[in-house]
């Protein structure tokens, strides 16, 4: 479904380039669960960057369903963002001025959508914050609130969600209920690329990818 | 009815939350737009104000034209046949002739008399009216005198003054009138033309039904005496109403800038809020932008922001200048109601629609800043 390809990424840095990923091949179908893993440094972010459009990889092609888009604008990038990828951060970013099911609504937010507001609650009820609704991110804990994050990546029916350390800012025991999620939005056939160092991810994803210095081993 | 409105408006919604999410900004940033409008509004204001007051004042004597000879040209005096002109030059208008000489005078038959501008007219019943007594018309004998005059010396109509060693009664007191300078009755005295001896005139004063019929004997009268060789001096003090008014025009449009100084520190300073707001913001732009914002509904959110900032404040300037509004006019023109005349509201919009474009204007770098950042660096933790 979206697939990387000889992807290589060179930051300038102090006129030094600096290789982040040299020439990686990736694919991920529909239904996946694919956990990136490596050290801090070894191209993991940039690597999901590149896969959720945020950045355009120097060499290499990205393709989703066989249509190359790395070379589309940001303007046709953020479309694509906004109809098929979902993202969860490791600091959550819900905005504070909202409630949570404002914060699931944001994507949708400047669509003139009907049903928005049902959508959104029930997927807050699917995460089990069908009683938290009006709660602000600052009334909710650290589970909560990445449970609000993953209601809001899925609010626009996205194919891919991408997650960057989902479980980096919660305990154990939230962060399997995370795990739980995350495995249940891959049997709607939606695919999870998650970014972590976290062991505990292994045990949920379909496969690992270990990226180090740039390259997959 | 919000609902509606930030359903139909999404950007309104977010805007108005992250307002009040730094509540004391907020309000800071928006009194600068409140004192610029305050300062556009109430000065517009007072300077309708004063020109209203001063051409109430003006009023009554815009329709008078003094013609006097042409004293730089060495024409002395204005003859018997000037005026025969000057009446046909200025039909349905009242000519008056004046003479005029400095006479010795003594008020109250005693003491060392004072030099006083005493005029020489036949008919002044034409262009004055008493308040006390009655002009004779024609003016053969006695003394006719302004209120001025009459309250100085404590005269009225049956007193007696010295003029020339001869003994003058008082007939009657002009009725006192709003004006300046030489067109003001005030301080006249008036005696019979025949008490001159030299058959000219020193001054023709012609009295029109309306500022515009003054303004065209004015025309007719230079056109008919200066036509070879200029004879005379011709005086509209309609003329002299329109230079005050371009005058203080011009002090309003000063005064105007000087407020809209005040406006730009405010747009200086919403600039500042904005920027340190996009700057704290960052994490949460880069997250609209990652979830399918474009650029531009960013640049909507950050601009709409800046409009309300613009418009509370716009508002709330507005309320406090009708206030001084009607203080302003309460005591320059004694009618509280006059704040509501059109020309005041004029400025009051004007002053307001400044304050939303300010803070439209200065929002804008602060948006586009926002907008632009790729969210690729933005979500770099």
């Amino acid at each position: 479904m979206i697939e990387g390809e000889d992807v290589v990424k060179q930051y300038e840095t102090g006129g030094q380039i600096l290789t982040a990923l040299k020439g990686i091949d990736f694919s991920v179908e529909p239904g996946d669960f694919v956990a990136i893993m490596g050290p801090s440094g070894s191209g993991k972010s940039t690597l999901l960057n590149i896969l959720g459009l945020l950045d355009v990889p120097t060499e290499g092609t990205v393709r989703l369903d066989g249509e190359d888009v790395t070379d589309h604008t940001d303007k046709q990038r953020t479309l694509i963002r906004k109809q098929t990828i979902g993202f969860v951060f490791q600091q959550f970013y819900l905005l504070p001025t909202l409630t949570a099911q404002e914060n699931v609504e944001v994507p949708r937010l400047f669509d003139d959508d009907e049903g928005i507001s049902e959508r959104a609650i029930d997927l807050l009820e699917r995460v089990g914050l069908g009683d938290r609704l009006d709660h602000r991110p600052n009334e909710l804990s650290g589970g909560q609130k990445q449970r609000v994050a993953i209601a809001r990546s899925l609010i626009n029916q996205p194919r891919i969600v991408l997650a960057d350390e989902p479980t980096g800012n919660l305990d154990l025991d939230t962060g399997k209920q995370i795990l739980d999620e995350f495995q249940n939005v891959t049997e709607r056939d939606v695919a999870v690329i998650a970014v972590t160092h976290d062991e505990l991810v292994t045990e949920y994803t379909d496969r690992t990818v270990n990226l180090i210095d740039g390259g997959i081993r | 009815m919000m609902e509606r409105l930030y359903k139909r408006f999404p950007a309104l919604l977010m805007a108005r939350r992250n307002i009040t999410r730094t509540k004391v900004r907020s309000v800071l940033a928006g009194l600068g737009i409140v004192i610029g409008v305050i300062a556009i509004a109430s000065l517009g204001m007072f300077g309708v104000s004063l020109k209203y007051q001063l051409s109430q004042n003006l009023g009554d004597i815009g329709n008078q034209v003094i013609v006097t000879p042409a004293g730089d040209e060495g024409v002395q005096e204005i003859t018997r046949r000037d005026v025969q002109r000057i009446e046909r030059a200025s039909t349905s208008s009242t000519v008056v002739p004046v003479k005029q000489r400095v006479d010795p005078i003594s008020f109250d038959g005693r003491g060392s008399p004072t030099h006083e501008l005493v005029s020489g007219m036949s008919h002044p019943a034409k262009t004055y009216t008493a308040s006390e007594g009655r002009i004779p018309d024609p003016l053969r004998s006695g003394a006719v005198i302004g209120s001025d005059v009459a309250e100085e010396h404590d005269l009225r109509p049956g007193s007696t003054i010295t003029v020339n060693n001869s003994t003058v009664r008082v007939k009657a007191v002009l009725e006192s009138r709003d004006g300046f300078g030489f067109a003001s009755p005030n301080n006249k005295i008036i005696l019979p033309a025949s008490s001159f001896a030299d058959s000219g005139y020193d001054q023709v004063i012609i009295t029109a039904d309306s500022g515009t019929a003054a303004n065209q004997s004015a025309r007719a009268i230079r056109g008919d005496l200066n036509e070879r060789r200029k004879r005379v001096n011709v005086q509209e003090l309609g003329s002299i109403v329109d230079q005050i008014n371009s005058a203080f025009s011009a002090v309003n449009t000063f005064l105007i800038g000087i407020g809209s100084i005040s406006l730009l520190v405010a747009g200086v300073s919403i600039l500042n809020v904005m920027l340190m707001s996009t700057v704290e913001r960052r994490e949460e732009i880069g997250v609209l932008r990652a979830v399918g914002y474009q650029k531009t509904d960013v640049l909507k959110i950050m601009l709409t922001e800046a409009v309300l900032l613009g418009i509370f404040g716009g508002l709330v300037g507005v309320v406090l200048s009708i206030g001084a509004g009607l203080a302003i006019n309460h005591y320059v023109v004694n009618d509280v109601m006059a704040t509501f005349r059109l020309q005041n509201m004029l400025y009051v919009v004007l002053a307001f629609g400044f304050g939303v474009i300010t803070a439209l204007v200065s929002g804008f770098y602060p948006a586009w800043k926002a907008a632009n950042e790729r969210p690729v660096e933005a979500l770099r933790s």
